[in-house]
């Protein structure tokens, strides 16, 4: 009894005392790489902050930040939500079969009302009594493919796209690319697909835009593992995935121009970033990742056809193996530049224009402007 | 500032035990002080006067009652006087909106409600203060001489903000000497991280599944049913968890603190559940308004005006709503029905008594949690099916399963049969050997566990600060 209570004294001693001073002595960071956001730092303390209690209210947060092995901490909670108490989710991501999802429920009609309305906004504006092609698709998120079997809350995909359809049919021919994807075609601890396993989605694309790609690919992979945003959100030890890119001679002769800067001046930039593949967060790879309006210019293309896609962060991997068809191509990211901005950059006429978002953008949609 | 948090776990505490421990004997009650007053500064800074000058009149109080003992009628006018200070204080901060809003509807006056904030443990402290003058009036205790030691009594950290209510007259020989050993220390660690597991891994859980209801747009019978099964084990957990650390950290200062949760769930009457439930409640208005109204020594008619009087009180102890009346005055009528006619009836089956305890208890916190009394009939009405309601959704169901667990360690944990399985396995030497073994492992995982919640920074939520 002595024993046990002189080790139990000594243990928590240690863990209390050992991480109180761990806590006061470690440097604070700034910035959190696994969750991608910026850390809370010190609060302010100062005689004012501590009459108003803003010193003490900002201080756990401070703390729960700038914990000492924070991510090791967050893994142990979500090890002990999923595995001992078996919840059927952590913070509503989950891990199924090897791959983690984030549960996305239920549908949201008032967010697919304010995503349809933006996109007939765009019609009604640019493209309405044009020449235009107008397309709509919708990509199903990963739970499609993972939430049955546990039974798990996910949307019913057949009712959300015709939700989106019924909204946008009057202006817009629905694609449907859902019979193409299967679980394999996305990573394992991302939200997006891999590129390399939707060249079916772009063919089919492109054949219903009335385009043919005869493009033939090599695969490249990138050297260190790619480490999805769910990953670090769970952070659980899974295994992470490999990032791949096709390339070929037509895309390597393309010319890829970004308005990503304060006075939308044009930049040069790249199809494939590898300084974005070493960054933070290796899918930005893609056509530079979140920029609101890119465009790539195909000097290869046996006709004259433009292509402008409305998209999310999915249409940055697609977008390249649609090139081969047109001989431009133009993205625009509504979440990042106003609809009504985009008539200062584009020139509406007889274009092919494709709105291809996921679910969780489109049931998510507050962002789109 | 509340126990489950990193800022109390791993700044405030190392802090304030180096304090307590380096200093001398004789200064322990100043460091305690100390301590009690920045923990209670860090959540009310602005009310810490406040509770410094209810602390002042309490202790002025039982010099001038003791200094006046045998002038009764000045004692006794100091003991008026400073019960209405303190419930004056207690009155304006937490039940003027109240008056002031009823009396409105009563009269059609429009007078304006004045919003004031509710400083942190009010309840808790100004009942100790009352119960010490009280206590110095009926010389059942000696005044406290020393304001150090009285303030150290009143503030003292572990019971300040929710108790459990610590008489005076339990603790004044502690705050003159109290022992510090190992064996001490080491039960204190164990019983506070016990409660620090209750609140941080069971009630908060139970408090997301709790949230499904509350947020949701959708009920359905089993939702209702899960709702009031998860709010009342979340209450337990949550204050029985808070005051097991509030026992935990006073046994490691050397104190030996009142047991104020002993397995409320498994009572078979309700006259057993209050006397399971916030014992320390329980016994403070038995003793303060129950037994000097006539308790049970009057006639049938006084006796029965007594027990509603007790029960409102204990009910609107709890808060400054009607919800919270009726809540006491809802026990009040099963415990006059028990104290009358029901007590033998119960006491014929035991099945009968436990399902009659439970039903009546969910129904009981369902009125508790709830903002209006129509809330809470569309929770009852739907548990028993009264609305047309479906009897699960998909959505439910989903919930149910996910945190199905978590209810089953709950209910299992509200039991006595964790501390019995564990006595069971110590009758055995090697038996005993495991368990030596296995409550160090314990205290560290649940420790290390409760750390790994606490930075994941999810939902943790203190339910008994309101009161």
């Amino acid at each position: 009894m002595k024993v046990k209570n002189m080790i139990t004294v000594i243990i928590m001693a240690v863990l209390v005392f050992g991480m109180s001073f761990w806590c006061w002595l470690k440097k604070p960071e700034d910035f959190s790489d696994s969750e991608r956001r910026v850390l809370k730092t010190f609060p302010e303390l100062s005689a004012e902050t501590i009459a108003d209690a803003s010193f003490m209210n900002s201080f756990e947060d401070y703390a729960m930040d700038q914990f000492p092995m924070r991510d090791v901490f967050r893994g142990f909670k979500s090890a002990a939500e999923l595995f001992v108490f078996q919840k059927l989710d952590n913070n509503d991501l989950y891990l199924q079969d090897g791959y983690i999802a984030k549960v996305e429920y239920p549908q949201n009609d008032k967010m697919i009302d304010h995503a349809a309305g933006r996109f007939r906004y765009i019609y009604d504006t640019y493209l309405s009594g044009t020449d235009t092609n107008v397309y709509m698709s919708v990509i199903p998120d990963k739970n499609r493919f993972l939430s049955d079997k546990r039974n798990r809350l996910s949307l019913d995909y057949p009712e959300f796209i015709e939700s989106v359809r019924s909204r946008t049919g009057d202006f817009a021919k629905y694609i449907d690319i859902t019979d193409l994807l299967t679980l394999s075609d996305y990573y394992r601890t991302d939200t997006h697909w891999r590129q390399e396993k939707i060249t079916d989605v772009a063919e089919r694309l492109a054949s219903a835009m009335g385009i043919s790609l005869s493009g033939s690919y090599t695969k490249n992979t990138l050297d260190k593992p790619f480490y999805g945003v769910y990953y670090n959100q769970l952070a659980l030890p899974i295994k992470p995935d490999e990032l791949c890119w096709l390339t070929n001679e037509t895309l390597e002769n393309c010319k890829v121009t970004s308005y990503n800067n304060k006075y939308g001046q044009p930049v040069e930039a790249q199809m494939y970033s590898m300084e974005k593949a070493e960054g933070r967060d290796a899918y930005e790879m893609f056509l530079n990742g979140s920029d609101p309006l890119v465009t790539i210019e195909n000097p290869d293309a046996s006709s004259d056809r433009e292509l402008i896609i409305f998209r999310d962060s999915f249409g940055s991997s697609l977008a390249p193996l649609l090139v081969d068809g047109y001989s431009k191509v133009t993205l625009v990211d509504i979440r990042y530049i106003s609809s009504s901005a985009v008539g200062a950059y584009i020139d509406f006429k007889d274009q092919d224009v494709l709105f291809i978002y996921s679910t969780l953008i489109l049931n998510n949609s507050l962002a789109m402007k | 500032m509340v126990f489950s948090t990193l800022t109390f776990l791993y700044y405030f505490l190392p802090a304030a035990l180096i304090l307590y421990f380096i200093s001398p004997s004789k200064l322990k009650n100043t460091a305690l002080l100390i301590a009690s007053l920045v923990f209670y500064a860090w959540g009310e800074p602005k009310y810490i006067i406040l509770m410094i000058t209810s602390i002042l009149i309490g202790y002025a109080s039982g010099l001038l009652i003791e200094r006046f003992r045998e002038k009764k009628k000045t004692a006794r006018a100091v003991l008026i006087a400073s019960t209405a200070l303190s419930l004056g204080a207690l009155g304006y901060f937490k039940y003027s909106g109240f008056f002031v809003e009823n009396l409105n509807a009563l009269t059609g006056l429009d007078l304006a409600i004045k919003k004031v904030a509710l400083p942190v443990g009010i309840s808790f402290y100004t009942f100790q203060i009352l119960s010490y003058v009280v206590d110095v009036y009926r010389n059942d205790v000696k005044a406290q001489r020393n304001p150090i030691d009285l303030g150290a009594y009143v503030s003292m950290f572990p019971q300040l903000i929710a108790g459990p209510i610590v008489r005076y007259s339990d603790v004044a020989s502690q705050l003159r000497s109290r022992t510090h050993t190992l064996d001490k220390t080491a039960d204190g660690i164990r019983i506070f991280v016990i409660g620090l597991g209750k609140k941080v891994l069971i009630a908060n859980a139970l408090g997301e599944l709790c949230g499904v209801y509350t947020n949701g747009s959708e009920i359905s019978v089993a939702l209702c049913w899960m709702y009031a099964i998860s709010y009342s084990l979340q209450i337990y957990f949550d204050f029985s968890g808070y005051s097991d650390m509030a026992v935990g950290l006073a046994k490691v200062f050397g104190f030996e603190l009142c047991e104020n949760f002993r397995y409320p769930f498994t009572s078979a009457s309700i006259t057993e559940f209050w006397r399971r439930w916030h014992i320390s409640l329980g016994t403070w208005f038995r003793d303060y308004v129950y037994i000097p109204l006539g308790g049970n020594r009057v006639s049938k008619l006084r006796h029965l005006r007594n027990i509603l009087i007790v029960w409102m009180l204990t009910g609107f102890w709890h808060g400054a709503a009607w919800n919270f009346i009726i809540w006491g005055l809802y026990f009040a009528v099963f415990l006059t029905a028990e104290k009358f006619f029901l007590g033998k009836y119960l006491k014929k089956s035991k099945l009968f008594s436990h399902a009659y305890v439970l039903v009546t208890i969910l129904i009981s916190f369902v009125i508790f949690g709830s903002d209006s009394m129509s809330t809470a009939g569309k929770c009852i009405g739907g548990m028993f099916g009264l609305r047309g309601l479906p009897l699960i959704t998909d959505e439910h169901s989903y919930y149910l399963r996910s945190f199905a667990l978590v209810l089953i360690l709950a209910v299992i944990g509200a039991t006595q049969l964790p501390k019995m399985l564990t006595e069971k396995v110590r009758t055995t030497k090697s038996g005993a050997a495991v368990m030596s073994v296995s409550e160090i492992v314990f205290v560290v995982v649940i420790t290390l566990a409760a750390t790994a919640y606490l930075v994941d920074g999810s939902f943790n939520p203190f339910m008994y600060f309101r009161f």
